[in-house]
């Protein structure tokens, strides 16, 4: 799905140039007879089916919210949609001995399992599209002749919007979707995870720092870092409290509420104080 | 004689001309600035950082007896300069003019340092901690608390929890109950494995933002753009358009603990509404918001439906619940005619009466 920010910077002109593109054939595709001519809204339904099927399969290949994710996920092959099931994932270049026959097994059988949950979501495109062509001539077929305006062609623009996106309601509300949808992304999930356990023995096998390791130096930072800021809190809490009296009954009440807190947390993190109020 | 633009040549010969115009215009507005209002930081946590708003000088001048502080707390999942777009789009420049102290927080964006900030810490230390330095600079003993979208769920929470904190809360276009039958989003998340999704790290502010289009992507990423083409081609129009799209694809990532846990909770398990959640080791009650309560919400809002918001009424603890519903969707919450007009004159009485 086309969006402003695709590329590397804001550029809302492209993302209106591939609309107002795909607008302009459309209304080829409706053909938009001249004045006087009679209109063949029945032969419409076939093809516009088939353009909004495609368009469908392009902009949401990976499923709706995996689409866009997809190329941007950190290490999440991008681009299912035009090699289903041979994306970044493999066997890494690194050697054999650092990938285990097995792990590249479980790849292989997530990669295999996405391909198939892949042609699943391309039959409910198929489904949609014809839906949305077929809501769409039903609805065209008693309105007459229209002269090729640009107000005409707003309105058959609008129609074809409505019914496309009734069409996609009744479908994507179905419980058999919403799984369908649940299983993409976590099928998704597990070969991002899969990738970076691959990742992890490498890293390891060159005596580098893994993921894991980092992540617990993070959190014994953030600890150090709480308990410094509660440090030098304290001294200036007590330098306030003895300031006045209000402020010392203010201090009592707090020091009460962090007393009570604190019974409330949970090991390993710090009870939350007030900062002065001076 | 053929009326004007009958000819199919013509009218395409008529939209290319108003379509290299529009692209034209948009080149133009791209860099179009978002936020207006002057803030300065006044307290951080983390990635999060709490702005105050600096008062405008005519507002000082015709104030009136002072209104306890009012903290803004936005959602994770976007940018909360939404509230403060521009100069007629802003809900903050009119809170401002009606002489409130206004604070917002800004979460930042969490990078892999974050990914396993949860909404314990969220909600206790960098919500917590931004109220207390509020409570500190004010002298007061309570605030006035606005939770946007997801932001007001946590707003609930830390009103539960800390009841003597926070005078009045105002709710807007908060989901309470997640399981109404026209939650399309709910749907989807119903069967994700949430620890999957934390083990595989933070996620990419845009991967929401295509979940979000994905509800209904004709409208959202066709038929807005195509409307621009039957458009008078006025700048002013174009530059309002451009900034909107700036803040609707520039979303933070989220910490990937605290996005699995909120659709576990919430999404999944629903525990608002079955009293289930805890947080900190304390049970959440939505019965222990005692706070006078304020509900905004949209009637036609794709992504929260009116539902899930008014779900409030039924389970809330306090005596002095009032709702209001506007007839506009979740973006017109913040932009349309209702947001500029009805929204914040709203806002002021009710926290006036309220003092």
């Amino acid at each position: 799905m086309e969006n402003p920010f695709s590329g590397t910077a804001f550029r809302p002109e492209a993302a209106f140039a591939g609309a107002a593109e795909r607008f302009f054939e459309l209304l080829k595709t409706f053909g938009m007879p001249a004045v006087g001519q009679a209109p063949d809204w029945a032969s419409l339904a076939a093809p516009l089916a088939g353009q909004f099927e495609q368009w469908l399969r392009m902009s949401q290949s990976a499923g709706p919210w995996l689409a866009a994710g997809a190329s941007t996920w950190p290490g999440m092959p991008g681009g299912f949609a035009a090699a289903p099931g041979v994306g970044s994932f493999g066997a890494l270049p690194l050697g054999p001995a650092a990938v285990q026959g097995n792990d590249a097994q479980r790849t292989f059988e997530l990669l295999g399992r996405l391909a198939q949950l892949q042609a699943q979501l391309a039959a409910h495109w198929s489904e949609i599209a014809s839906a949305a062509a077929r809501r769409f001539v039903a609805r065209l077929g008693a309105a007459g002749g229209t002269v090729p305006t640009l107000e005409n062609a707003m309105k058959l623009y609008e129609l074809w919007v409505n019914c496309a996106e009734e069409a996609y309601a009744a479908t994507v509300h179905k419980e058999d979707f919403a799984r369908l949808q649940a299983e993409l992304a976590n099928t998704s999930a597990a070969l991002l995870v899969e990738q970076r356990r691959h990742t992890e023995a490498l890293v390891r096998a060159f005596g580098l720092p893994t993921r894991n390791e980092i992540d617990a130096l993070y959190a014994q930072l953030k600890e150090l870092r709480s308990q410094l800021a509660e440090l030098t809190r304290a001294p200036r809490s007590a330098g306030a409290a003895a300031g006045g009296e209000a402020a010392a009954r203010r201090d009592t009440g707090a020091a009460r509420k962090r007393a009570r807190r604190g019974a409330a947390q949970p090991s390993g993190k710090a009870p939350r104080a007030r900062r002065p109020r001076a | 004689m053929k009326p004007p633009g009958a000819d199919p040549g013509a009218m395409f010969a008529d939209l290319a001309v108003r379509a290299a115009e529009t692209v034209s215009r948009l080149r133009q507005a791209r860099d179009v600035q978002v936020g207006c209002s002057a803030k300065r930081p006044v307290w951080s946590c983390g990635k999060t950082t709490l702005y105050q708003y600096l008062p405008l000088a005519e507002a000082a001048r015709k104030r009136g007896p002072a209104l306890k502080p009012l903290l803004i707390c936005f959602a994770l999942v976007n940018r909360p300069y939404i509230l403060d777009l521009q100069p007629d789009r802003s809900l903050v420049r009119r809170l401002l003019e009606a002489g409130l102290s206004v604070y917002i927080i800004d979460w930042g964006d969490p990078d892999e340092s974050d990914r396993r900030t949860d909404l314990e810490e969220y909600i206790e230390r960098h919500l917590g901690g931004s109220v207390h330095h509020i409570l500190g600079s004010h002298g007061g003993e309570a605030l006035n608390l606005l939770g946007v979208c997801q932001g007001g769920v946590l707003s609930l929470i830390y009103s539960a929890l800390h009841p003597d904190e926070i005078a009045n809360l105002i709710t807007f276009t908060t989901p309470v109950d997640f399981h109404t039958p026209d939650n399309l989003l709910s749907k989807w998340v119903r069967h994700l494995d949430t620890h999957l999704l934390e083990s595989a790290g933070n996620v990419p502010g845009e991967m929401l933002n295509a979940l979000f289009l994905a509800l209904m992507p004709f409208r959202l990423t066709q038929q807005k753009y195509v409307r621009l083409l039957a458009g008078g081609g006025d700048q002013g129009a174009i530059e309002d358009f451009v900034r909107m799209e700036k803040w609707i694809f520039d979303s933070p990532p989220q910490a990937a603990a605290a996005l699995a846990q909120f659709v576990r909770w919430f999404y999944q398990e629903n525990r608002l509404i079955h009293g289930t959640l805890e947080i900190a080791g304390r049970k959440v009650k939505l019965g222990d918001v005692r706070q006078p309560v304020l509900n905004l919400y949209s009637l036609e809002d794709h992504i929260i439906p009116a539902a899930a918001c008014a779900a409030l009424k039924g389970h809330v603890g306090s005596r002095d619940y009032s709702e209001a519903a506007f007839a506009t969707g979740h973006i017109g919450m913040y932009v349309s005619r209702v947001a500029r007009e009805e929204i914040p004159a709203r806002i002021v009485a009710w926290l006036k009466a309220h003092r």
